[in-house]
């Protein structure tokens, strides 16, 4: 059936209307990123800066050090994004794949776990993590990282595997596939877009973590860029907004191409035709 | 065979972790001088600086003061405002705390309390104790014990549209203080179409109304710790009232922005909408760098109430970390960045207010009272310790109860007596 010339019109302008209200607020982050000081104090709003004021971006790299952070979290994000992948998915098959009470205890468990606010959790972990000499270190950090992103990772894998039809694999057998064998050529490519989500969900999770860093860290070439961000923020209600808007901008990038590299692999539709019925 | 191989894997990790346990307790960085009798030692200093000129003073101070004492090496480490109590409150916890902190006088009373931070009474250098008034020390004394050395202070001060005033046939206010009836009519005078007599950002407006409370004997509290008691009368209600009939009444306050913070109410002053407005006294930096060429403003006397021109003073404050391996050699640097010089210039980079008389001094001279410093100044003699500072339940206080009641009274939607009781009752309920 084709859509008529009038309805389509329709979606397109509702979807241009939609981008348009998801990218104002970036491009009012870049406008405000290059507005002069006196600019940005002035009362009418204008998106297009009067003159462009390359100067916040010097600020927002030589004041905070803004590089050196954009790595560290580039660290810490990329290594708790893999250990969360590579411990969740097996966890994820089992609890999807084998019923019993072990597998509501595990589900009890990770609902559990979100119940608990980290401020209340923050202490006894920093007393551990102290014992181990783990504070103030980026690998301290992608441990806690791991192990708070992992139920809710947990959770979201195990649904993407419920949903691969156990037909596949009993076919898969049939023909001879042994179990491993199974899940490395029938299940894990199945699985890719749930894996690929998982680990955008677990990348951002750690992208833009703040409380756990500015407890942790202590040393600031240890810092990440959320926790580097807010010291543009400063007593008395100060806030240096051009830097700030500078430092935000640079700390978007890194996360725009991580999403633009996996995204293509976030498609849907693989099972299509893949069980007859 | 398993049980060798279980035993010998305990004994392992045992050791492991008993390595890990002996890195993890070297956090004090002492040195040698664990006593501070002698030796070097190297202190950390976490630093709340954020402005890149105040950062740079304090480099320079610490720099200087590792060149007049090579035996007692202070490392800055730079921290921000954001977190940083839930931070303290972890690294007291964990006995991971700095030597000396950076923080501010409301803040460091739970921690005194508790016992983390080192009575630092007879470590105060007599020439510093004198020429810091005693309202300032009072606010960083809790249970008799000196806790933190006085850096910074601001206060809240009026500025004007020098033109805008002039144009409505009106004076512009000199002398030492402003009463707050000349501060209304003003606004009254100065308001017409499309202009207000007055911008004040009360977003969050609990510390203003509690500062300036003083000066008409709104003391809120009395007592300290659990045993204080709250009374909210006629001195406490004197300027949420008259911020009430100045907005709905005489309609001489902009009203939305009661609902800013200082920054945006500062953008319609700078348009020209508004006559007037009421801000931190640091904003004086702010407005001769960023003021349009056409607003001719000016700092107006500090506000006086039937008590006089007092307001709360609520330091940034230097503490020493009980704790610490060195607490004299951590004083000992405390009281030195808080030497005149160095608190001139640390202030004057942060256009912040020297506890001390004779770095104000210094500053005045320096700046020739221009920029809004003579009447910052000015303000600054009314600062006197302020009772809710040494409140244990305060901060939640402020938080959960005041703020938010505060914002429905300025919104109108409830009136004196509903704030009256609001105020009281929640106090009882978060004091319990």
């Amino acid at each position: 059936m084709r859509t008529r010339p009038v309805v389509r019109v329709g979606q397109y302008l509702a979807l241009a209307a939609y981008i348009v209200f998801l990218g104002f607020p970036l491009l009012w982050l870049v406008s405000a990123s290059v507005k002069s000081s006196s600019e940005l104090a002035a009362l009418d709003m204008n998106v297009i800066p009067k003159s462009l004021n390359w100067g916040n971006y010097t600020e927002a790299l030589q004041k905070q050090g803004l590089a050196r952070s954009a790595v560290n979290s580039l660290i810490v994000s990329l290594l708790s994004m893999v250990l969360v992948v590579a411990l969740s998915m097996p966890a994820a098959y089992a609890l999807a794949r084998f019923k019993g009470r072990l597998r509501t205890v595990g589900i009890t468990w990770i609902l559990v776990s979100q119940v608990f606010p980290v401020i209340l959790i923050i202490i006894p972990l920093f007393l551990v993590l102290r014992q181990v000499a783990l504070v103030d270190t980026l690998f301290g950090l992608v441990l806690v990282y791991t192990t708070f992103t992992m139920p809710f990772a947990l959770w979201m894998l195990q649904g993407f595997v419920a949903a691969i039809p156990t037909d596949v694999e009993e076919a898969a057998a049939i023909d001879g596939a042994t179990r491993f064998q199974t899940l490395r050529r029938i299940v894990f490519p199945l699985l890719m877009p749930g894996i690929v989500a998982t680990a955008m969900f677990s990348f951002v999770a750690a992208w833009n973590e703040f409380f756990f860093a500015l407890v942790l860290i202590q040393s600031p070439e240890n810092y990440t860029l959320p926790v580097a961000l807010k010291m543009f923020v400063g007593g008395e209600g100060k806030v240096a907004l051009g830097p700030l808007a500078a430092g935000a901008v640079l700390a978007t990038i890194p996360s725009l191409v991580i999403f633009s590299v996996l995204q293509r692999r976030l498609t849907g539709g693989l099972l299509t035709g893949s069980v007859k019925g | 065979m398993g049980t060798r191989r279980l035993a010998v894997g305990a004994l392992a990790v045992a050791a492991l972790t008993l390595a890990a346990c002996s890195q993890g307790s070297a956090t004090t960085g002492g040195g040698a001088d664990a006593g501070g009798t002698g030796g070097s030692v190297t202190l950390k200093f976490q630093s709340l600086s954020d402005q890149p000129a105040a950062i740079a003073a304090v480099k320079d101070i610490v720099d200087s003061w590792n060149a007049a004492h090579p035996e007692t090496k202070v490392e800055i480490v730079q921290a921000g405002w954001d977190g940083v109590y839930d931070k303290l409150v972890t690294q007291f916890n964990g006995n991971a705390a700095p030597d000396v902190i950076h923080y501010e006088a409301a803040s460091i009373v739970p921690f005194a309390r508790d016992g983390y931070l080192a009575d630092l009474t007879s470590k105060i250098p007599a020439e510093l104790k004198s020429d810091v008034d005693q309202g300032v020390w009072d606010s960083v004394t809790v249970d008799g014990k000196v806790v933190g050395v006085p850096t910074e202070l601001q206060t809240y001060v009026v500025f004007a549209n020098k033109k805008l005033i002039e144009a409505a046939g009106q004076q512009v206010p000199t002398g030492s203080s402003m009463t707050y009836d000349q501060f209304e009519a003003l606004a009254k005078a100065t308001t017409k179409s499309g202009q207000y007599g007055v911008s004040w950002g009360l977003k969050s407006p609990t510390a203003t109304f509690m500062s300036l409370a003083l000066a008409s004997d709104g003391t809120y509290f009395e007592g300290t710790g659990k045993d204080a008691k709250i009374t909210v009368g006629e001195g406490e209600m004197a300027l949420p009232k008259l911020v009430k009939k100045m907005a709905y009444d005489d309609k001489s306050i902009d009203p939305v922005s009661l609902t800013q913070s200082g920054s945006q109410a500062l953008a319609s002053f700078y348009a020209g909408k508004a006559a007037m407005t009421v801000q931190g006294s640091y904003q004086a930096a702010n407005m001769a760098k960023d003021a349009p060429a056409g607003v001719d403003w000016v700092e107006l006397p500090p506000l006086a109430g039937s008590a006089g021109t007092k307001q709360a003073a609520n330091p940034q404050t230097l503490s020493v970390n009980a704790d610490s391996a060195n607490v004299d050699r951590a004083a000992e640097f405390a009281t030195y960045f808080a030497d005149a010089e160095n608190m001139a210039t640390l202030n004057e980079a942060d256009a912040l207010i020297p506890a001390s008389n004779k770095a104000r001094a210094t500053i005045l001279s320096k700046t020739g009272g221009k920029d809004g410093w003579a009447m910052t100044m000015e303000s600054a003699k009314g600062l006197t310790g302020a009772p809710f500072l040494t409140v244990d339940a305060y901060t939640q206080w402020k938080d959960t109860i005041a703020t938010p009641n505060y914002q429905k009274y300025l919104a109108n939607q409830i009136d004196d007596a509903g704030l009256q009781q609001a105020l009281t009752d929640g106090f009882a309920q978060v004091n319990r």
